[in-house]
């Protein structure tokens, strides 16, 4: 059984393990679901050591037939990008159990489903990215809306059952049109002699696509992805579920779940439609240039903590979409970069921002203010999470967004000079709130907030650590995700402008 | 070219001493500050060694680096974590860390009752190690890192105490704009790496020679951008007024000696690209012309000894920026002034910062007054910054503002002549409202508060002043003395020794001009000041012109009706758009289905004989149907 | 003249004798056994009589022929696959009806007359319902295999009449329940009359009632075209409005709402299996070669269907006329395996019945369940925060919905997986668009139903969830679990459809 599997499994051997321990004892139930959660992360990390990094080929494949009349098989593997993308994931559920080790208090249902959906939830998402068979892709993809429905309609905050529909129609909608591709591409296979559902072998399938079926086919999952991503205007769902959702929720919701879209735009719409892609990529680089400041300007404007920083992911996923259709090796790998990142900064904002949250009671910023000086520790790790949100040199996220800047220049220099001036509204979506939130007198009612505990502290040491270690030094990432973007790009018949002064010299 | 091994200490001591007060936290209350000083001090040894073993080379081979790993790789995006040190960059290290351990020392005591004192040295240590960076990084990229990183350090330090909400918009303040500098700087990187394929400075440099004129003014004028940010420069000066939020030895550090001299050292870095961008370098000129009397105009206006002061520098990186536009001479009189400034204007912050300790932390000048008895220490080191800033000879300024001004006319022509009169008319500026601060807080009558009590600063804040002045007072005579920083600094350039230019009027002349200037602008200062009433308050009844400078020439009240207001409405609009608009279409195509479902579901009468009817129309249309599709 | 003596072969039709058996066995059983032992002798027989039926089924089940009672009857692959799904959904539904107080005691009294309360009183339970089902599942087994259209006729009115009179056993809300007898009856009778008409009209085009005939007839492109079409036409009506497609859909809302549940649960999926088992065979066999005559109006009515269907149940406060409407989009969806016109749109459309069959029973079953003193609360709105009240039965029905919705996991993903793919490969891109955006729609009131059991709080006003009898917990587990599994490891019975399904001509 390919390692991949095994680690597919831990989570959801927790799941068990959580269901059978009696739902009166909530602490066991956390220490199972931590532990359960933090083995998978050490052995996700042993399989990132076992990766051979400048290999294109996929690795840790596994491959059985499934249902072999419409020759659907379950069939994983990764290649560079899919395994970052895992570890991210496998790392950050342990976070958030830590982190939001009372979040499953106050739910509709007990703690023992509160953790289990969590833990269901990591399953999926270590199988959505290893999947390599679109049909097993496909059902994980829609699958794993159920968990985060109920996390977010049962756990949540507000208007948490208005949110949780919100955020499953959107997606159920996208999924729809991605079956209909889906079937599309079973039919042109199947026609074409060969039906499969197998990513390689679908890397062929453009050759025999006529271009209307290939940009109609591309467009349905374009959609899915655009709408999971979220790129604007899709986004309208986002911004209510982070909002409800509890702040782990919202964690593996922006940092990990919305991942499979841009994820999918690489794995599937590029190695698949490759001409349609060229095709789109004018609409698509637009849409996210766009996205790049209307998310920014509307994080500006917001009033809600968990608003703005949804709203600043809206900005992000639109850097990570330009750098993907940029279609230069430099966008592609800052774009797979990116994703990791992002993953960790959400997460910092969105944790931190639930401390804070749920210490005063509040998420309206103006509540608060002056927390510098009652809690330093939380006010410096939210300006940590802002730092690091807002791209400053010398954090992991910058060497993101410059390489999908330079990357998208030298194909698409408007696109990445309008998007540049993300970079002085990020200044001011994160400077606004740390001033409105961290600085200034303190505000009455948060004289005696208390500062971040032991367990707090211990959860978000590694995000931190993740933050600053791979500004100063990304290579092992990088070395990683390059093959693989390279290769995307390469297979997708596209190669990186020549510096245009020295061409001939 | 040479490498060397111990580059890297300059940035790692004050980077370990940032990370290890930060990380320690209170823990380190106690020692924080000397663990602090000593790691700038140590940083400046390593500079001063660095600079013998300079020495001790041949002209060509002075330069050295230090790989230190691999940072960015990507395709054909290589960027190495790599420091170069050439005579250009160890004039910096000097200074950085030269001043500003002096200026830690002088900390020790001037925050002795700031509970946050560790804090402070924290940020201290971090600036100092990102200005390092900036100053040691061996491609635009790395000098973004440090770029960025004084940034937040300068933010970090104005808003030091930002419990007071008008200090945390001012660091806000400088944050942003420096932003908008720093766009610029992401966009030379783009197009570098776009047009020439690297980001490192000696890349750059070699393949500038077959690039277009149009990359390189491209690249220059980003580069002007990111410097007027960084540098406070027009238009992006506006913030710098405001950073005086900061405590006093920040003001003196970072926005008076070394960050915001940053834009210069960037300029005459980039020397290659401008040499060959003539528009880009006419540019760079303008920008200094205009911010050098913009500066000096409002601080004829201000009463807060460190507004002043600040407006001074803004006008005095002004006159680097405009020599820095100037070609090869103009680069060595830019550094000159760049370096002896340091010095003067650091010795007259430090000074200001003694007064204010002296007189309650008050700073309108117009409270000051006859304070040369109570602080003669002081007042003597401050009057050689001031001497020096207006230009007297032998005092520093003199050497590098006059070589400025000969510069400036010899730019020749009409050009000539009009850079030659702005500088001029700057120097004159200067006198005036340089001993305008001179008088009102050290030699005309005392106007200060009751409950002040004046007193001299203690050793451990004069000693460090001191030693700054003896800067301000030698360190122009001695790099002027047979062209020594000249002939140090121009294998940077690709100079080699002896340039012979025309010039348009005798040295002494000009000279002479400058001395003129100068004597003429003190004169006014006296009769106004000195020999005059000075009310306590501002007075109301001034020139149409006073009350502009005093608004900082409406920089603010520009940037806010041209950027902010329409900025806010924009927002605004655009969260109602995402409500009503956006979100709205989709809730309406969710209302629309319902609309229609509720509609259809009235065919259910729940009458047979109206099904019966479905079932009858059904069945014609059905036969319609395909008999249509049969004919 | 001479007579010659049908030859008929018995092991074929054993399966149905079987059935009919014991059907008339329940008969006697009514006529002549002690009322104490009734109930329970009339439900030995009817399982004993099902099981017997499905065992020979299966022994036979390869053995086919055009010929097992002259040409009346053809026995297939397909035919023992839908003669297996009818006798699978009876055995689940015989369960449901055997928790007898869904039913009246006195169906013929009349409502809230003296005559009645006392039945009830002297606890009368109607048992007659037994030999009834059997009856009707008599006729639903030989309607998907007859292959002339006299048989045909006979089939469908001895599927009909036991159910009309079923309809009206309802114990509470007797009026509407009668009223829904009535109407089934009259509307029944009336789209009978056309199925006579067309039968006769086909005649006059082909002079031959057997399938094989008019096939032959419809190749040979003898004959008068008017004369089929409308032969065409008026059999499909009559067809059509078994399985409750647009227009012919109207009675089924009002008849699923007034019979008793567990009757509309046998109709509800029995019914369809029997009558798209019929359609499949007239129109894949028969029809076939004229397919561009009635392909282009069955693909509209498919369409409307669909449409009509998933617009209207949104507008649904009423479980069951809810459950009806979906159902009704749902045939829509199977015409669309039907208009394939291919082996795969044979299979998809076989394994569609089978799935839709058992989920449907499984949540009819689940509606017996929630009752207040008046009975079943069929209001929807007082469903809501079921899943406080009983998270198992809520997560179950729930599970039924996602099954509708078509979300992975669930049988229903498979089945309108296959059906749409095996449209669309003969080309009906518009059927494919068409199921997408009903689907969407679906979801929309599938989901609204779930928000309501999970995310609204109670409404104390006496609705409870009854324990199931043991019988009735069968069908809702069985259901559950073969939803489940033909939701993932779906192969095995897909690959047996493959092989088996096939028309004998």
């Amino acid at each position: 059984m390919s390692s991949l599997v095994t680690l597919g499994l831990l989570p959801l051997l927790g799941a068990i393990v959580v269901a059978v321990l009696p739902s009166n004892n909530v602490l066991r139930i956390k220490q199972a679901a931590l532990a359960s959660t933090i083995l998978t992360g050490i052995f996700g990390l042993y399989i990132a050591t076992q990766f051979v990094a400048n290999e294109t080929a996929l690795q840790f494949v596994q491959k059985n037939q499934w249902i072999p009349s419409f020759s659907i098989n379950f069939s994983v593997g990764v290649d560079g990008l899919a395994l970052v993308l895992i570890v991210m994931s496998v790392v950050l559920t342990p976070i958030v159990v830590l982190a939001g080790w009372n979040e499953s208090e106050g739910g509709r249902w007990s703690a023992k489903v509160f953790y289990i959906l969590i833990l269901v939830l990591e399953t999926m998402m270590i199988g959505v990215f290893a999947a390599t068979d679109v049909f097993l892709f496909y059902v994980i993809f829609e699958a794993m809306l159920i968990p985060v429905y109920f996390l977010i309609g049962g756990y949540g905050t507000g208007e948490r059952a208005a949110a949780a529909v919100k955020f499953l129609l959107y997606s159920l909608f996208g999924g729809l049109l991605m079956l209909a591709s889906i079937i599309g591409i079973y039919v042109v296979s199947s026609n074409a002699g060969y039906a499969s559902f197998d990513i390689t072998e679908l890397a062929e399938l453009h050759t025999i696509m006529s271009p209307t079926t290939q940009n109609l086919l591309f467009l349905g999952f374009f959609i899915a992805f655009a709408i999971k991503a979220p790129l604007w205007p899709l986004h309208t769902w986002l911004p209510d579920a982070a909002k409800a959702g509890t702040p782990g929720t919202s964690v593996l919701l922006l940092g990990v779940l919305d991942k499979v879209g841009t994820f999918g735009m690489i794995r599937f719409c590029i190695t698949i439609f490759p001409d349609a892609s060229k095709t789109f990529t004018p609409v698509i680089i637009v849409l996210s240039v766009i996205s790049i400041l209307y998310g920014a300007f509307l994080a500006i404007g917001a009033r809600d903590l968990k608003r703005l920083i949804a709203y600043t992911s809206i900005s992000h996923f639109g850097f990570i979409t330009m750098g993907i259709f940029a279609m230069t090796t430099q966008g592609h790998s800052g774009a797979a970069l990116y994703m990791f990142n992002h993953g960790f900064s959400t997460a910092a904002l969105f944790i931190v921002g639930g401390w804070m949250i749920s210490r005063r009671g509040s998420s309206t910023i103006a509540d608060f203010g002056g927390l510098q000086r009652v809690t330093p520790v939380m006010a410096w790790m939210f300006f940590i999470a802002g730092m690091s949100s807002l791209a400053l040199p010398g954090l992991s996220s910058f060497v993101s967004e410059f390489l999908v800047l330079v990357g998208t220049y030298t194909r698409y220099p408007v696109a990445a000079i309008i998007a540049t001036f993300g970079i002085v509204l990020a200044a001011l979506y994160i400077l606004i709130p740390v001033q409105r939130a961290l600085h200034g007198p303190t505000t009455p009612g948060n004289e005696n907030l208390p500062d971040l505990n032991l367990r707090e502290k211990i959860a978000i040491a590694p995000v931190v650590a993740v933050i600053v270690a791979f500004g100063f030094y990304p290579s092992p990432l990088l070395n990683i995700i390059n093959p693989a973007a390279a290769h995307v790009i390469e297979s997708a018949g596209f190669t990186d402008p020549a510096p245009t002064e020295i061409a001939g010299k | 070219m040479n490498t060397s091994s111990t580059l890297v200490y300059l940035i790692a001591l004050p980077l370990f001493g940032a990370a290890t007060l930060l990380l320690g936290g209170r823990r380190t209350d106690k020692w924080g500050h000397l663990f602090a000083t000593a790691m700038a001090a140590g940083s400046f040894g390593v500079g001063v060694y660095q600079l013998f073993e300079m020495l001790s080379r041949s002209t060509q081979e002075r330069a050295v680096t230090q790989k230190l790993f691999s940072w960015i790789a990507v395709g054909e995006f290589n960027i190495d974590a790599a420091l170069l040190l050439d005579q250009l960059s160890i004039c910096f290290v000097l200074l950085i860390t030269g001043v500003g351990t002096l200026i830690h020392i002088y900390s020790i005591s001037y925050m002795a009752h700031d509970e946050n004192r560790r804090r402070f040295f924290a940020y201290l240590n971090l600036f100092i190690a990102a200005m390092l960076l900036l100053v040691l990084g061996n491609s635009y990229l790395n000098l973004y890192v440090g770029w960025e990183g004084v940034g937040l350090a300068s933010y970090l330090l104005i808003g030091f105490w930002n419990q007071k909400p008008a200090y945390a918009t001012a660091s806000k303040k400088a944050f942003v704009m420096n932003r908008i500098g720093d766009m610029g700087l992401s966009f030379a990187i783009m197009i570098a790496f776009a047009t020439l394929g690297t980001t490192t400075f000696d890349g750059v440099a070699e393949h500038s020679h077959h690039a277009s004129e149009a990359a390189l003014t491209a690249i220059g004028i980003m580069l002007v951008i990111a410097a007027a940010g960084k540098s406070a420069q027009f238009p992006l000066q506006a913030w710098l007024g405001d950073a005086m939020a900061g405590p006093t030895p920040v003001s003196a550090l970072i926005h008076a000696a070394t960050m915001v001299t940053a834009g210069v050292y960037l300029i005459v870095r980039s020397n290659f690209i401008f040499e060959a961008a003539p528009t880009a370098q006419l540019v760079v000129v303008i920008v200094g012309a205009i911010t050098l009397l913009f500066g000096a105009l409002i601080g004829t206006a201000k009463d807060d000894i460190k507004k002043a002061l600040a407006a001074s520098t803004m006008s005095q990186i002004g006159y680097m920026i405009l020599a820095a536009g100037l070609g090869p001479v103009g680069y060595v009189f830019a550094i000159m002034h760049l370096l002896t400034h340091g010095f003067f204007k650091a010795s007259m912050f430090l000074g200001a910062g003694s007064v204010m300790h002296g007189m309650n932390d008050e700073v309108n000048m117009r409270k000051f007054g006859n304070l040369r008895k109570f602080m003669p220490i002081t007042f003597i080191t401050f009057g050689f910054g001031y001497l020096a800033i207006i230009g007297v000879p032998p005092f520093a300024g003199f050497y590098s503002k006059d070589g400025i001004i000969e510069t400036a006319f010899n730019a020749g022509g009409f050009k000539g002549l009009l850079l030659g009169g702005i500088t001029l008319l700057g120097a004159a500026i200067t006198a005036f409202y340089m001993t305008r601060v001179m008088v009102l807080t050290f030699t005309s009558k005392a106007r200060w508060d009751d409950d002040a009590h004046p007193h001299e600063s203690p050793a451990l804040m004069w000693i460090p002043i001191a030693i700054l002045s003896i800067g301000s007072i030698a360190s122009g005579f001695l790099f002027k003395q047979g062209d020594a920083l000249a002939n140090w600094l121009n294998p940077v350039f690709g100079e080699h020794g002896e340039h012979h230019e025309e010039h348009m009027f005798e040295p002494i002349v000009v000279s002479a001009m400058a001395m003129t200037a100068v004597i003429i602008g003190v004169t006014i200062a006296l009769r106004k000041y000195q020999f005059a009433e000075v009310s306590k308050e501002a007075p109301e009844n001034v020139s149409i012109f006073t009350r502009f400078a005093r608004k900082d020439l409406g920089q603010d009240a520009f940037n806010e009706a041209v950027f902010m207001r329409p900025g806010q409405s924009l927002t605004t609009a655009l969260v109602k758009t995402d409500k009503s608009v956006i979100d709205g279409a989709v809730s309406a195509i969710g209302r629309l289905a319902i609309a229609s479902g509720s509609v259809l579901r009235k065919s259910q009468t729940g009458f047979a004989r109206s099904y019966a009817a479905f079932i009858l129309i059904g069945a014609i249309v059905l036969i319609a149907g395909i008999w249509v599709v049969t004919q | 003249m001479t007579f010659t003596a049908p030859v008929l072969e018995y092991a074929l039709l054993a399966p149905m004798l079987i059935v009919l058996g014991g059907a008339i066995v329940g008969v006697l059983i009514e006529a002549f056994a002690r009322s104490s032992v009734r109930a329970s002798a009339q439900l030995f027989v009817s399982v004993t009589a099902i099981v017997m039926a499905l065992a020979q089924l299966v022994r036979v089940r390869n053995q086919g022929s055009t010929t097992p009672a002259m040409a009346t009857l053809t026995f297939d692959g397909a035919g023992v696959l839908l003669q297996g799904t009818v006798l699978i959904i009876a055995l689940l539904s015989i369960f449901l009806i055997s928790d007898q107080d869904n039913f009246t005691a006195a169906a013929a009294a009349v409502p809230g007359s003296q005559e009645e309360r006392e039945a009830h009183q002297a606890r009368v339970r109607t048992t007659e319902v037994f030999p009834l089902t059997l009856f009707a599942v008599a006729g639903m087994m030989l309607f998907p295999v007859a292959s002339d259209l006299i048989t045909l006729f006979v089939a469908l009115e001895v599927l009909s009449l036991p159910l009309y009179l079923m309809a009206g056993l309802s114990r509470y809300r007797r009026m509407a329940s009668q009223e829904a007898a009535l109407k089934y009856f009259l509307l029944g009778a009336f789209s009978s009359a056309f199925f006579l008409f067309g039968a006769a009209f086909l005649y006059g085009y082909s002079s031959s009632l057997t399938f094989a005939g008019i096939q032959a007839a419809v190749t040979g492109g003898a004959g008068n075209d008017v004369f089929l079409l409308i032969g065409i036409a008026f059999v499909s009506v009559g067809l059509l409005f078994k399985v409750g497609a647009f227009p012919f859909h109207a009675w089924s809302p009002d008849v699923y709402q007034g019979s008793p549940t567990a009757i509309t649960a046998f109709m509800a999926a029995a019914t369809k299996v029997a009558a798209f088992g019929a359609i499949l065979r007239i129109f894949y066999v028969s029809f076939a070669n004229a397919q561009w005559q009635w392909r282009p109006s069955l693909v509209v009515i498919a369409i409307v269907t669909m449409i009509f269907g998933s617009l209207v149940a949104i507008a649904q406060k009423d479980v069951k006329r809810m459950l009806a409407y979906s159902s009704i989009a749902h045939a829509g969806f199977l015409l669309a395996g039907v208009i394939a016109l291919s082996k795969p749109g044979l299979d998809a459309t076989i394994f569609y019945l089978l799935a839709y069959g058992i989920a449907t029973v499984g949540a009819f079953a689940i509606v017996t369940l929630i009752r207040d003193s008046a009975g079943e609360v069929t209001d929807l709105n007082r469903w809501s925060g079921l899943g406080k009240r009983s998270p198992i039965v809520a997560g179950t029905f729930a599970f039924f919905l996602l099954a509708f919705a078509g979300i992975p996991m669930t049988s229903g993903f498979i089945g309108k997986f296959s059906i749409f793919s095996a449209a669309y490969q003969t080309g009906s891109l518009a059927i494919l668009i068409a199921g997408v955006l009903s689907s969407a729609i679906a979801a929309f009131f599938y989901i609204r139903v779930i928000v309501l059991m999970f995310f609204k709080d109670p409404v104390e006003d006496g609705t409870s969830v009854v324990i199931p009898s043991a019988l009735t917990t069968i069908t809702i587990s069985l259901s559950a679990v073969v939803t489940l599994v033909l939701g993932i490891f779906p192969a095995p019975v897909i690959n047996f459809i493959q092989t088996t399904a096939i028309f004998l001509r």
